[in-house]
């Protein structure tokens, strides 16, 4: 099922959708589950409240996560390796669990669902909240499933969050990695493309030597761990490089690809352009390959340290783009954000 | 295998600093790794050239580890290839540090069997001074040294913490105390340098690095780096050792360590490295390894 009326405030329809499959949702917290239908203004009350919870960054408890991921995962299993997103749309890079920029973020490209967003992957990892930036977009989505398209990063990964902080932050803050395993079960329903009005592709890596067109990833199945090798692992690994052709990527997964395969790929495809995040830059957006390919990286100051500036990439409904450039929220005395040092070599 | 040792004593010492190094080593992310790796090889090379090129002299030579703190590089070049070329190694540190290290090197019994022959033949020594304070440092190090002899300096990471006027009296006295030697530092640069001339960079503008690690460091950990803006690119931070030794030439070679990585180590080994901790942040590595340099500075003064 192709998801392209995306007109309404879908929650209504993710309900309707829903009925008959008998999701389940807890009353009150830590309740016990209670089968059925929901009651749909009942969901989106209970909803909202998360919402607005997670806005002031607090964590669900973990029952909430298991409905949240319940809800997520019926939604996500809908929608296809590439996803239909019409304009506007306001699209997103890497936000790597910096909460308080992520809220900085919808601030400046205002608040969901005024604005329809398409988040390119990593949520999480590296920041220190990577919990409660990940909790809120997924209850983002489920509030407003075609408002909001969350794609996969390559750190939405079972391998990778281990290595990088999310597994360890889940431990920490849960006393178990239940809720690692929730969120990491999920991120395997994730979309891994985003075609915007059939003109911007959009994915979190790159290009990978074994698609050609983009009907070569809707018969990919997705549903898997990220893979080491093949087109899946391309899609969310690659970078495009000043050098022509196929290279092999100095990260040890996916490939470096050059102009003349950009150039190659939107002509065959009838693209304008592939937007696409994974790259820490400077300026929080960096076009390449003669504006075939332009890279957007949302994390200001990444890891706290490296002193960037982010951005997001508007598209109005006329294909106008407009980049929009921030900088970490200063809040001053908020005692919530931990000043824990970034690392230094000494 | 000495480090783990080392930590290992310093556990009955000291719980509280053993916990912050414990965890430190435990939960280091894939960049702080090839960091460490970057710092520690690069090091090692200079101190096996400098070595190398007086064993092809038949000269004996001297090593200052000034600020080691824990540092037990000493071990392997005390026991193993140079040690014959090795006349004296001397570690330098606060008196509180030295005293810890002290106590755990004797209290630690593969450290001291590993130590045991330089001590007792006065090869190794261990001494505190306060950097800061150049005159007292310079009379313990002629007391204990031979300023005739090719002399290696080491300060890793230490005149960053130093105001620009202590860094040069020290640098400045010791080139001056030693007939010859070579000076190896690594340091942390802060970057955003207004002259760079390279558009290329300058496209990089607000590198504002040095500024979010000056304000990371004071806030959470009291810690103050007061030339980390001064000597801000590898231009000005080797310019110190330019200002010594006036009448004399002096050799120095500085790069930051992301050329290092790439002009330095081979193919070969950054496959290695690869396959021993796949590394994602490839650009936060250059970011971070930008900004931290290896300088090594040879000098001689002409024969009076």
């Amino acid at each position: 099922m192709e998801m392209t009326d995306l007109e309404d405030i879908a929650m209504q329809d993710a309900i309707e959708e829903e009925e008959g499959t008998q999701f389940k949702i807890d009353k009150e917290n830590g309740g016990t589950a209670n089968s059925g239908i929901m009651k749909r203004d009942l969901n989106i009350n209970e909803l909202d409240e998360w919402i607005s919870y997670l806005m002031k960054c607090e964590t669900l408890s973990e029952n909430n996560v298991v409905q949240l991921c319940d809800l997520a995962k019926s939604i996500l299993q809908k929608e296809e390796n590439v996803r239909n997103v019409n304009v506007p749309v306001t699209i997103c890079g890497d936000i790597h669990g910096q909460f308080h920029d992520l809220l900085e973020l919808f601030k400046i490209g205002g608040p969901a669902p005024d604005t329809n967003y398409l988040f390119m992957g990593d949520y999480v990892d590296r920041g220190y909240y990577s919990v409660e930036s990940v909790s809120l977009l997924i209850a983002l989505k489920c509030r407003y499933p075609d408002r909001i398209t969350i794609l996969r990063g390559n750190h939405e990964s079972r391998q990778i969050t281990q290595v990088y902080g999310f597994y360890d932050e889940c431990l920490r803050k849960y006393g178990s990695a239940n809720v690692w395993k929730l969120f990491t079960d999920l991120f395997d329903y994730l979309p891994i493309t985003a075609l915007v009005d059939n003109k911007i592709f959009c994915l979190h890596g790159g290009l990978s030597p074994m698609i050609e067109t983009i009907d070569q990833i809707r018969d990919l199945n997705r549903l898997q761990e990220v893979p080491h090798e093949g087109p899946m692992c391309d899609l969310l690994w690659s970078d495009p490089d000043d050098r022509g052709g196929w290279g092999i990527s100095p990260r040890g997964a996916g490939f470096t690809f050059g102009q003349d395969i950009s150039e190659q790929f939107n002509h065959t495809n009838d693209l304008e352009l592939v937007a696409r995040a994974h790259q820490l830059v400077m300026e929080g957006y960096a076009w390449s390959h003669g504006e075939n390919v332009v890279t957007i990286f949302s994390a200001p100051n990444y890891c706290y340290r490296c002193g960037n500036q982010a951005a997001i990439m508007e598209v109005d409904e006329n294909h106008n783009r407009q980049f929009l450039q921030y900088d970490p929220s200063i809040r001053p005395g908020e005692p919530s954000v931990t000043r824990k040092t970034p690392d230094y070599f000494l | 295998m000495y480090y783990s040792e080392y930590l290992k004593t310093l556990k009955q010492f000291s719980r509280r600093v053993f916990g912050k190094i414990n965890r430190n080593i435990t939960t280091s992310f894939p960049v702080m790794n090839y960091g460490t790796y970057l710092r520690t090889i690069s090091i090692d090379y200079h101190i096996e050239q400098f070595l190398l090129k007086c064993s092809k002299l038949n000269e004996k030579a001297q090593i200052i580890n000034l600020g080691c703190g824990s540092d037990l590089r000493m071990i392997n070049l005390l026991n193993y290839n140079y040690k014959d070329q090795i006349a004296k190694f001397i570690d330098v540190d606060f008196d509180e540090s030295i005293k810890l290290k002290d106590e755990i090197i004797s209290n630690n019994e593969s450290l001291k069997i590993s130590l045991d022959a330089s001590i007792s033949t006065n090869k190794y020594h261990i001494a505190p001074s306060d950097l800061k304070d150049a005159g007292k440092t310079i009379s313990m190090l002629t007391n204990v040294t031979n300023a005739k002899l090719p002399t290696l300096i080491i300060t890793e990471c230490v005149l960053c913490y130093m105001s620009q006027q202590d860094s040069q009296n020290l640098i400045d006295s010791i080139m001056n105390l030693y007939e010859s030697g070579t000076w190896i530092s690594y340091d942390p640069i802060g970057g955003g340098d207004d002259d760079m001339s390279d558009q290329k960079n300058k496209s990089h503008g607000n590198d504002r690095f040095g500024i979010i690690m000056q304000s990371n460091l004071r806030e959470s950990r009291n810690l103050e780096m007061p030339t980390l803006m001064t000597f801000n690119s590898k231009e000005k931070y080797s310019q110190r050792w330019n200002k010594s030794v006036i009448d004399n030439k002096v050799d120095i070679k500085i790069n930051d360590m992301w050329e290092i990585l790439n002009h330095n180590v081979s193919t070969a080994e950054k496959k290695r490295l690869r396959d021993l901790q796949f590394l994602d942040e490839l650009e936060e590595l250059k970011v971070m390894q930008t900004h931290y340099i290896l300088l090594s500075a040879e000098w001689k003064h002409a024969i009076k």
